[in-house]
């Protein structure tokens, strides 16, 4: 069983983390909370989800499991006002999710997840971590964007790098220890990413929230951060571009 | 890509005047649409019109012949638009001349000229009048939803002016003139296409989809399209053929996407390939997720490179979640992604997909996107080559075409993504004896 009563913009905060990598998710509904791991369709990025059940205004729930399209569910939660309270609830007779958003009631058909993947979470060896204002690196990644379609990213004693290159524009953004939050490395860690994929991972941190980077050499990228007032938890991983033979 | 057009625009007058040379890019970018060189008439088009010295082939205001059938509805003045039928000076079976799913087997020199005795009545009309008393908006449309030839008379205001018209996208076609009056024979619709111009709650876009189900011809869809047959009764309109080509091609590109995206990966990495018009073509297939390029070479001297001294490569891309602006090298783009999309579809298979097409010397005119679309078809048609790595695939392609392997790659979204970007479970696999799941 599964029922829960939550604030509209944390259901919306987990779609904003989702969606730009699946259309259809399963979700893993435990006492604990809720929790996903998906890989996107091309195998690049991962996305590890975490919300816990205090983030809940009401949370009953036992071991299950949900099949959520994504799309679908967004457009359900259009319908609901920034700070609404929404109330879910699993009707297991039906396989339906119902969804009650002030006197509206959705009854949402869900996926079947027997032919979804559980994917495992890789465990690899980024030595380099840095926490940066979310802020500052949304604004190297959108300077970015418009010069190349691959950035790279370089963590050192000192500092952090953001460097793009395009035909004949270049954007680098270095950021030394003291601007920001936490910065350790045992040395020079550099590797390549896609600009289209790091940027969604950001795009849902905002302003001064930070943003843990791990970093290692011609390996994926770590990037975790918090939601839903801290009561969730976001990671990450994106394979890296190597441009050798 | 979208960066390399905005500097070519705002630079146009410099690289114009100092150099020729760089002027060839403006061309393929433009394909005489947008007239980016800041012509009036577009040299590349009007050097064809001098070279085909096409006779008037009527000096009377009056004409009748078998209508393949066939209208055309001009884009310029949009709202406003010239409408009308093509007519070829003779009677009898023409319906070859309006059908380009049957050209392949011909010459260019054979397709321009029976594409160039259509003559063209024009009647300019709001795209909305689509339901009046008209009779040369009913008699168009009428010859739109026709299966066969038709008898059809015109009565032109003055004499067809005497050249042949070529665009990059539509068929060419012959001298045009504005209609006075018009007659036509008693046409016979195409059951199917009856049926949906008659469902007035029917949506265009479902219209399209129902009948390509049913396996009507792309052009015969496209044509009953362009004179606002299909779509709910108030939003029917008059669609410039050009535009029509595309959204046809493209609306059904899309349904078959969805499901493509569905299917199981190929095994295999494929190629095939195919000459046509003196356009080398590949149709490189990687066993992977969906996701699409097209990438073209023009020669010097083939149509979009006429001043050129060098070859000119562009290239359009989609991932797998698709894109939402019009490509940047135009209605082909779609063309050869509804064509990719039929095949994988009937194998109920997935892949990624780049065509590339070298334009050789010998393609010297625009004959329209139908050569797209048709050229992959037949390719498709063809066995392929069958590969278990990219690198042995990649040699087989460079022996098919002349541009050097290199140089595809570096104008190809896809194909770098494809050689440098890792997957996680590259990463996955090396672990994998020290395993360590790191979520609670």
């Amino acid at each position: 069983m599964f029922s829960a009563k939550v604030k509209s913009d944390v259901i919306k905060g987990i779609i904003d983390v989702t969606s730009p990598l699946v259309n259809e998710a399963k979700f893993n509904i435990s006492p604990k909370g809720i929790s996903l791991r998906a890989v996107d369709p091309a195998h690049v990025a991962m996305v590890d989800l975490e919300v816990k059940n205090k983030a809940f205004e009401e949370y009953k729930a036992d071991e299950m499991e949900l099949g959520i399209d994504l799309d679908k569910l967004s457009s359900i939660m259009k319908l609901a006002s920034a700070g609404d309270m929404v109330s879910l609830e699993y009707d297991e007779d039906t396989n339906r999710l119902i969804i009650k958003i002030g006197n509206l009631v959705r009854r949402m058909g869900l996926i079947d997840t027997a032919g979804m993947p559980d994917s495992k979470m890789p465990n690899l060896d980024l030595p380099a971590k840095a926490v940066i204002k979310a802020s500052e690196l949304t604004q190297g990644v959108r300077a970015s964007e418009a010069v190349s379609d691959h950035l790279a990213l370089t963590i050192d004693k000192e500092s952090f790098e953001l460097y793009a290159e395009g035909d004949t524009d270049t954007v680098n953004l270095r950021l030394p220890k003291d601007l920001l939050l936490e910065l350790s490395s045992p040395g020079k860690y550099k590797s390549l990413f896609s600009i289209d994929y790091f940027s969604n991972m950001i795009k849902p941190v905002k302003g001064d929230d930070p943003v843990t980077i791990l970093l290692g050499n011609d390996n994926p990228v770590r990037v975790d951060f918090d939601i839903a007032d801290k009561k969730g938890h976001v990671t990450y991983l994106l394979a890296p571009r190597i441009e050798s033979e | 890509m979208i960066k390399n057009i905005a500097t070519n625009v705002s630079g146009q007058k410099k690289i114009l005047s100092k150099n020729m040379g760089r002027a060839s890019t403006l061309c393929i970018l433009c394909r005489g649409t947008k007239l980016l060189c800041g012509k009036e008439r577009c040299p590349v088009l009007v050097r064809f019109y001098s070279k085909s010295r096409i006779e008037p082939l009527i000096n009377k205001l009056r004409l009748h012949g078998s209508s393949p059938p066939s209208v055309f509805i001009g884009r310029i003045g949009y709202p406003y638009v010239a409408i009308g039928p093509l007519i070829p000076p003779y009677l009898g079976d023409t319906s070859i001349i309006d059908t380009p799913e049957l050209w392949l087997n011909k010459s260019i020199d054979e397709i321009v000229d029976f594409r160039s005795q259509l003559v063209r009545g024009k009647h300019r009309v709001k795209i909305t009048d689509v339901e009046t008393t008209d009779r040369i908006i009913e008699y168009t449309r009428e010859l739109a939803l026709a299966e066969k030839p038709v008898y059809t008379e015109a009565i032109f205001e003055k004499k067809p002016y005497g050249k042949i018209v070529f665009y990059d996208e539509v068929q060419p076609h012959g001298p045009s003139a504005p209609i006075k009056k018009i007659y036509i024979g008693n046409p016979k619709y195409d059951q199917k296409i009856e049926k949906a111009f008659y469902d007035t709650d029917l949506k265009a876009k479902d219209a399209i989809l129902e009948l390509y189900r049913k396996g009507v011809r792309i052009s015969k869809i496209q044509r009953a399209f362009s004179v606002g047959a299909f779509g709910t009764k108030k939003h029917r309109r008059f669609v410039p053929t050009r535009w029509s080509i595309t959204a046809v091609d493209s609306t059904i590109g899309e349904k078959l996407m969805e499901k493509t995206r569905e299917h199981p990966w190929i095994n295999e990495y494929r190629v095939y390939n195919l000459n046509q018009f003196d356009n080398r073509w590949i149709i490189l297939m990687i066993p992977g997720e969906w996701q699409y390029e097209l990438i073209e070479a023009w020669y010097p001297n083939t149509t979009w490179n006429p001043y050129g001294t060098s070859i000119s490569i562009f290239n359009s891309y989609e991932f797998y979640n698709g894109r939402t602006t019009y490509a940047e090298i135009g209605g082909c783009y779609y063309a050869a992604r509804l064509a990719v999309n039929e095949t994988l579809n009937k194998e109920k298979r997935q892949a990624g997909v780049v065509v590339m097409r070298e334009a050789h010397p010998g393609y010297i005119m625009p004959i329209g996107v139908w050569n797209v679309r048709e050229s992959i078809r037949k390719a498709l048609q063809h066995p392929y080559k069958k590969f278990d790595t990219i690198k042995d695939t990649l040699t087989y392609v460079s022996k098919k075409m002349d541009i050097p392997l290199q140089r595809w790659i570096k104008n190809s979204a896809i194909l770098k993504k494809h050689l440098y970007q890792k997957k996680i479970e590259d990463f996955q696999k090396k672990i994998e004896e020290n395993y360590d799941d790191q979520t609670s």
